[in-house]
């Protein structure tokens, strides 16, 4: 009987060559590996040909599926490589790492825990911690299945056990360990003698280090050795152990059984599911807070694919990419870019190039310098985004769980036939089965779409009309990637976009479709993301559009949760910026541009009162009236300029007459003439019937106006005059007869009141109000 | 010594000796020190026998390594970046240390012909001996190919773009025919050449893509943090103020940070505490302008007002600095005062002063 211990290092394609290597030569009747027990069922699913890693194993709490761990695998991991040859060669294969069962469990009641003590004291702001604290251990515990709840922690003892081989090739004086890896590696012949040494060296650096006495650090390792024990107690002859490098001495040492099955005895229990999610790489970086992540994983998986000529192979790919992004990249380039990594890495007294030096050449070589291609050469390279796939006939996500049980608890059963639903949202129900389609539309499950319906005002109804596609399924099992929870997964697609390449109009569209699926985390990274993006845009008519919904928000504060200051900020920067971009933007605008703009200040305008700010209202005014003097503005904006000024009390009726008298003089352009009077009156009608002031500058205006003008003048007015609507002409015409000292009249007299009828109504003014009647 | 200023092997030949004596690594053709040498003379260090070098660059290890390796292989080296990135510094010194001679220098300008990159004529000895060797007059860059040294081209982008183009013969053919004679210049080993250009700075020719392609380009950074750069405003402004013998007083650092601050803030983007993204106006903002936005405010103080750098004084030089475009800037910069400084604890009279000029 033998024992052979192959520490590894998780996702190093060095390792799982020469582990794959090792293995072919040692021929084991049994494979160890480090991983959760409860996988043993879906593990044959491995070798399914529709199996593309990246993948993931899930195990899941079953009823609670937002407590889950996740085992990532590339196709370079050498438990990948170890599990697929021997399920190739029909060699038993086992995981033997403390089952999840019980580390989940363990989870689960630590959380209750906090949140028992969260309720004791509900009222002090810093009762979240304990939550953190213990996710944050979860972290720690489980660096190659990263829980997804947890936040990325820094533990400064960590980055030894989650890269002891780094640490080791940061001694040797190497910032890139897997080229440290491949150096010490490819270079010999006989691979068991490399996984002696990394035994022994890891001894050592465990003898160095201060012991973990981490009570499920040492279960772990206990419960690995029992499982060899049970191996070898099945007679088992040549047995192979694949753990983390780090975990590789404890498997050695001598403990005994009797120890170790006191270490295990009575671990609470939770009932797990197990089953493949497919990966991407990018999420298998640091970046995505994966414990355990690695900085490049194309570039892994480009050492693990190319036999030979590693450095060239990745130029002659580097050139391919820029190629397609229309950039210069001759085979020429490529000869420089090689020979000048080759020189550094010489500088450097490295034998081979590293993705370090080839970088460097790229830059300099390819990209003249310039660092903004390699930003594309570090996303669609360097980390890659590849996704994996897994077979159709894998166990379901919980993701497909999760929305199970959503569709029962509110009664929304999937059907194949089309139907269409009204939605009260006054109604908690139907509120939240709102929230639910918006949400399954944001992880792009077109299972309902929202229908206008007109007729139907108000805001709380909604209609939606649903169908159910086979394809939604798989379409979960690929969206599992984000979450476990819609909510949870709608969450971090929103968050993962909003990360992406989006400008502002886009943002917009986004935080609308965000805060009708209540989704207040993604409401903030939105938040965060549309401030930058305000910050950074020269188009001001992008910043107006902006405005409107985020005044809204703001101002009948329709976002659940929101940071209301948040948004307070952003609008205020935003607003800011629009009084001084605006003059500029509006300069020497063409009729159809004019058009435009006209919307979006009438837009801005009704937005910047709706916040009801002095200090903005007073900024916007300020704008405004300059702009009203401005020379080269369009009629139709400084007409409306005017027109607010004079609405906002800022102009005296007086004042306005006088502009609008210089706006119309016969010197001035007809069209333009014509146009400030537009901008004056458009679609006020109704209005100037009412609005005394207006009115009577109007006629100020028209009274001080010598006969033989008026009459040149009279197209121009007419203009706008003509898109009245013909009784509010009427009326106009028997207000002039009436003449300018009579009062509009009261036609409410007291004597014709009909109180009766006027109660009958009452109720449903309140009901509108929102007040409650007796 | 009445010299101004020496050239640099001769100001650091004692460093360049000691280099020399220690260095048993193995030296391209004609190179007087290794590249490893090279990176120490360039970067600073302590070498075995104990003797200290002072660094010359204070930066990235790795750019340094970068534009050694290119010199190594027969590839020219391009060193671009905004102004006073410490290009033409860099240029020098790497010359001095690999060849022992920075000396052979084309400076380029607008009125560069091509007579000053391959050969020109002494017209005498032409009309008296008729075309020969003697009659020719060697550039720099004819010299170094003969010697096998290291020619510096400044300013490449300065020069018109036809007269940029005579460089690709001798980049990549490494020889320079002279049709008149029927002869030729072949490079000796060890030739190379490095260009430096200005990546940001407006009316430069831009260099063809044929030409591009023969040169490793390696962009010389601005300095990587805000301790970094008002140490290096600092040192230039004192050394300066000396030499122009201005009234005032030394500035005060709470200043110089600010003006430094304000350079990089709107320079990158993003304000110092990575909160709020921002416009970046048309200049470069290097920190050279930031020296001399200190140094006019500081003649300011000394002339006019009481001696003290102020608000004031920083913000008249400070908004001519930033505002280049009328239009453009001025939108940036008031975006910047509005949301940024006026918000700024302790930036108060900063705001007061930027936005009286700006009005």
């Amino acid at each position: 009987m033998s024992l052979h211990i192959f520490g590894i290092r998780h996702h190093g394609p060095g390792s799982a060559r020469s582990l794959r290597r090792a293995l072919e030569a040692l021929a084991p009747d049994c494979l160890l590996v480090e991983g959760p027990p409860e996988a043993a069922k879906v593990l044959p699913l491995l070798m399914h040909e529709a199996m593309q890693p990246p993948v993931a194993l899930l195990l899941y709490v079953a009823d609670k599926p937002e407590l889950a761990v996740y085992y990532p695998f590339a196709v370079f991991s050498p438990e990948w490589q170890a599990l697929h040859y021997a399920l190739q060669q029909n060699v038993p294969a086992r995981f033997m790492d403390l089952p999840q069962t019980h580390r989940l469990a363990e989870w689960s009641a630590r959380q209750a825990e906090a949140e028992a003590a969260k309720q004791q004291e509900p009222t002090n702001a810093p009762t979240n911690l304990p939550e953190e604290n213990g996710e944050a251990e979860a972290t720690v515990e489980t660096a190659e299945g990263e829980p997804m709840n947890a936040e990325p922690t820094v533990n400064e003892c960590l980055p030894f056990r989650v890269d002891p081989i780094g640490a080791l090739a940061q001694a040797a004086g190497y910032s890139d360990s897997e080229r440290w890896w491949e150096h010490l590696v490819e270079h010999r012949r006989d691979s068991q003698d490399l996984f002696a040494a990394i035994l022994e060296a890891m001894t050592a650096l465990r003898n160095d280090l201060p012991s973990v006495d981490e009570k499920s650090e040492l279960q772990r390792e206990a419960f690995m050795r029992q499982t060899i024990r049970a191996a070898e107690g099945e007679g088992y002859q040549r047995i192979a152990v694949v753990c983390g490098a780090w975990h590789a001495p404890a498997l050695v040492e001598t403990s005994s059984a009797k120890t170790d099955a006191a270490l295990l005895k009575g671990l609470p229990k939770i009932k797990v599911e197990a089953t493949w999610v497919p990966w991407t790489y990018g999420r298998l970086t640091y970046a995505s807070g994966y414990g355990a992540g690695i900085p490049s994983p194309g570039w892994y998986d480009h050492l693990w694919h190319s036999p030979d000529r590693v450095a060239i192979r990745w130029l002659a790919n580097v050139a391919r990419l820029l190629r397609e992004e229309d950039l210069d990249a001759s085979p020429a380039a490529i000869i420089e870019a090689a020979r000048l990594a080759e020189t550094l890495a010489a500088l450097r007294q490295h034998p081979l190039p590293g993705l370090a030096e080839l970088n460097e050449a790229t830059q300099t070589v390819f990209c003249f310098g310039d660092d903004a291609p390699m930003r594309l050469i570090g996303r669609k390279l360097i980390v890659s985004e590849r996704l994996g796939k897994v077979p159709d006939d894998t166990p379901m996500v919980p993701l497909a769980k999760d929305l199970l049980r959503e569709q029962k608890r509110l009664r929304l059963m999937p059907e194949a036939t089309e139907k269409t639903l009204a939605f009260d949202l006054r109604k908690p129900t139907d509120l939240e089965r709102s929230h639910l389609l918006h949400r399954l539309n944001l992880l792009s499950l077109g299972w309902g779409k929202t229908e206008r319906v007109y007729g139907r005002k108000g805001t709380f109804n909604e209609t939606w009309r649903l169908q159910w596609q086979p394809e939604f399924s798989i379409k979960l099992i690929e969206a599992g990637i984000y979450g476990n929870t819609i909510e949870a997964a709608a969450t971090a697609r929103v968050k993962e976009q909003v990360n992406g390449q989006v400008d502002l109009p886009q943002l917009t569209a986004m935080l609308d479709a965000t805060l009708l699926a209540d989704l207040p985390e993604a409401v903030k990274a939105l938040m965060t993301r549309l401030q930058n993006e305000a910050a950074l845009t020269g188009d001001v008519a992008h910043l107006m559009g902006a405005l409107p919904p985020l005044a809204n928000v703001l101002r009948y504060g329709n976002v659940r949760q929101t940071d209301t200051a948040a948004v307070a900020q952003v609008v205020e920067g935003m607003v800011t910026r629009i009084c001084i971009s605006l003059p500029l933007a509006c300069a020497s605008l063409a009729d159809e541009a004019a058009e435009a703009m006209f919307k979006l200040l009438m837009e801005t305008n009704s937005a910047i009162q709706l916040l009801d700010n002095e200090a903005q209202l007073a900024e916007w005014r300020k704008v405004l009236a300059r702009m009203a003097e401005q020379e080269n503005l369009h009629g139709l904006l400084a007409g409306r300029c005017c027109r607010v000024l004079l609405d906002g009390g800022v102009l005296l009726s007086e004042e306005a007459a006088r502009r609008m008298g210089l706006a119309l003089s016969l010197a001035n352009e007809p069209a333009k003439a014509a146009a400030w009077v537009e901008g004056f009156l458009k679609g006020s009608g109704l209005l100037l019937l009412h609005d005394d002031k207006l009115w009577q500058t109007l006629d100020a205006w028209v009274t001080q106006l010598h006969s033989d003008a008026f009459a040149e003048l009279l197209p121009l007015l007419r203009r706008t005059f003509a898109t009245f609507a013909k009784a509010e002409r009427r009326q106009m015409g028997e207000r002039v007869k009436r003449g300018a000292d009579e009062k509009t009249p009261v036609f409410i007299g007291s004597n014709e009141f009909d109180s009766e009828r006027a109660d009958s109504i009452l109720p449903l003014v309140a009901q509108l109000l929102g007040l409650k009647v007796e | 010594m009445s010299i101004l200023r020496q050239h640099a092997e001769h100001q650091f030949a004692e460093e360049l000796h000691e280099i020399a004596k220690s260095d048993t690594r193995q030296r391209p053709p004609n190179w007087k020190l290794s590249p490893w040498a090279v990176a120490t003379y360039i970067l600073g260090g302590k070498l075995d026998n104990g003797f200290e070098v002072s660094p010359k660059y204070i930066g990235n290890r790795r750019i340094i390594e970068i534009a050694i390796a290119t010199l190594t292989t027969d590839r020219a080296l391009l060193l671009l970046g905004v102004p006073g990135t410490a290009k033409t510094w860099v240029a020098e010194h790497l010359a001095a240390a690999a060849t022992g001679d920075s000396t052979m220098l084309v400076q380029g300008t607008a009125g560069t012909s091509e007579d000053s990159i391959r050969y020109g004529w002494n017209y005498a000895r032409l009309l008296a001996e008729g075309p020969s060797l003697n009659a020719l007059v060697a550039t720099p860059v004819m010299r170094a190919m003969r010697e096998g040294k290291i020619a510096r081209v400044e300013e490449l982008t300065r020069i018109p773009a036809d007269v940029q183009d005579t460089l690709i013969t001798i980049l990549s053919e490494k020889t320079l025919p002279i049709p008149e004679l029927g002869d030729e210049v072949q490079a000796t080993k060890g030739f190379n050449l490095i260009a430096t250009a200005n990546n940001r700075d407006k009316g430069v020719n831009e260099l063809s893509s044929a030409l591009k392609r023969r040169f490793n380009t390696v962009v010389l950074p601005v300095p990587a943090n805000l301790e970094e750069e008002v140490d290096i405003v600092q040192r230039r402004v004192e050394s300066l103020g000396r030499a122009l013998e201005l009234p005032a007083e030394p500035p005060a650092l709470e200043e110089i940070r600010r003006v430094v601050t304000v350079f990089r803030e709107l320079r990158n983007g993003i304000t110092a505490d990575g909160k709020t993204k921002l416009k970046s106006p048309t200049g470069s903002l290097s920190t050279a302008e930031a020296i001399s936005v200190i140094n006019s405010g500081l003649a300011l103080a000394g002339h006019f007002g009481d001696g003290q750098l102020r608000a004031n004084e920083v913000a008249a030089g400070l908004v001519g600095a930033v505002v280049k475009d009328p239009v453009q800037d001025r939108v940036v910069w008031l975006e910047y005062l509005e949301t940024v400084v006026k918000e700024r604890n302790g930036w108060k009279d900063f705001y007061r002063a930027c936005r009286h000029l700006s009005e």
